[in-house]
């Protein structure tokens, strides 16, 4: 019985081992997500600042191509709205992992404890 | 280039540190510690950029009209240089982020790079002061522990008194 309850604190500790690893890389994932937005966000306010007629170039590979102003304020716009999405998915996806990590920990707790009992008995 | 908050993160709730064991206490001391050397990170790379936006703005001060038609080596690589003259001395192009470079005119340019300095200025201000909010906790942290040893070192000793 000991030994059942040792094998399964086992499987489990290997399991939350390997949710806390993804927790980690979602967690990461997410920090680079915020700083994109938030380079965007920087990059949108300089194209709103600039005149109506001012060049606006992006840079594709090695060479500048010149783009229109309406067109590059929409493409930041459009792309912050993407990185927004993704980062909603990210908080979804850390919230999920971290519920999924009290869960397996609440087990931990329980089968330790049985298994406490058990050799107090014996 | 993130903004920082100093607003406390949400879920942050007093504890009393005297409450703590020693175990919980060290290991409060060890996050403390990975914090506050993320927050020296930061504070170097930031200062990185100061410098950085601090340089290309004093570059456009020296940018005046009379430097026009003078020659100038222009690097093609790291280590090759071909001479050139500078054509137009009213606008420059700025790297605005995520690839984006806009035209603008030498008071436009050195507008920018005393607000990209004043930002990056202004971050730095409130990383320090979260760092030395940090060390107080981490000062008040290692008392603590401090304290406790002692305490059990009494404990242990009752009767040498």
């Amino acid at each position: 019985m000991a030994e059942e309850i040792q094998k399964k604190m086992q499987k489990e500790l290997e399991v939350l081992g390997s949710i806390q690893k993804e927790f980690r890389k979602a967690v990461a994932q997410k920090q680079q997500l915020d700083s994109q937005l938030n380079e965007n966000k920087a990059v949108k306010e300089e194209l709103l600042l600039l005149k109506k007629d001012a060049e606006v170039y992006k840079l594709i590979g090695p060479v500048l191509v010149k783009q229109d102003l309406e067109e590059a304020t929409q493409n930041v716009t459009k792309r912050m709205e993407y990185i927004s999405k993704e980062i909603k998915r990210a908080d979804d996806h850390i919230s999920a992992l971290e519920n999924k990590q009290e869960a397996l920990q609440e087990n931990l707790t329980k089968l330790k404890n049985n298994l406490n009992k058990i050799k107090a008995k014996a | 280039m993130a903004t920082v908050s100093s607003a406390p993160a949400p879920g942050m709730h007093q504890i009393d540190l005297s409450k703590l064991n020693l175990q919980q206490l060290a290991q409060l001391k060890q996050q403390l510690d990975q914090e506050m050397s993320v927050f020296q990170d930061s504070l170097h790379t930031l200062k990185v950029a100061q410098g950085k936006f601090m340089e290309s703005g004093e570059c456009v001060e020296k940018m005046t009209p009379e430097c026009k038609g003078k020659s100038i080596l222009v690097p093609l690589t790291g280590s090759m240089y071909i001479p050139g003259s500078i054509a137009d001395t009213e606008n420059v192009l700025i790297d605005i982020g995520t690839g984006y470079y806009a035209q603008k005119d030498i008071a436009g340019a050195k507008d920018y790079f005393k607000r990209k300095v004043a930002f990056v200025t202004e971050q730095m201000e409130k990383i320090k002061a979260l760092g030395v909010e940090k060390s107080k906790v981490h000062k008040a942290i290692c008392m603590m522990i401090e304290m406790k040893l002692q305490a059990q070192m009494q404990a242990a000793k009752p009767s040498t008194s």
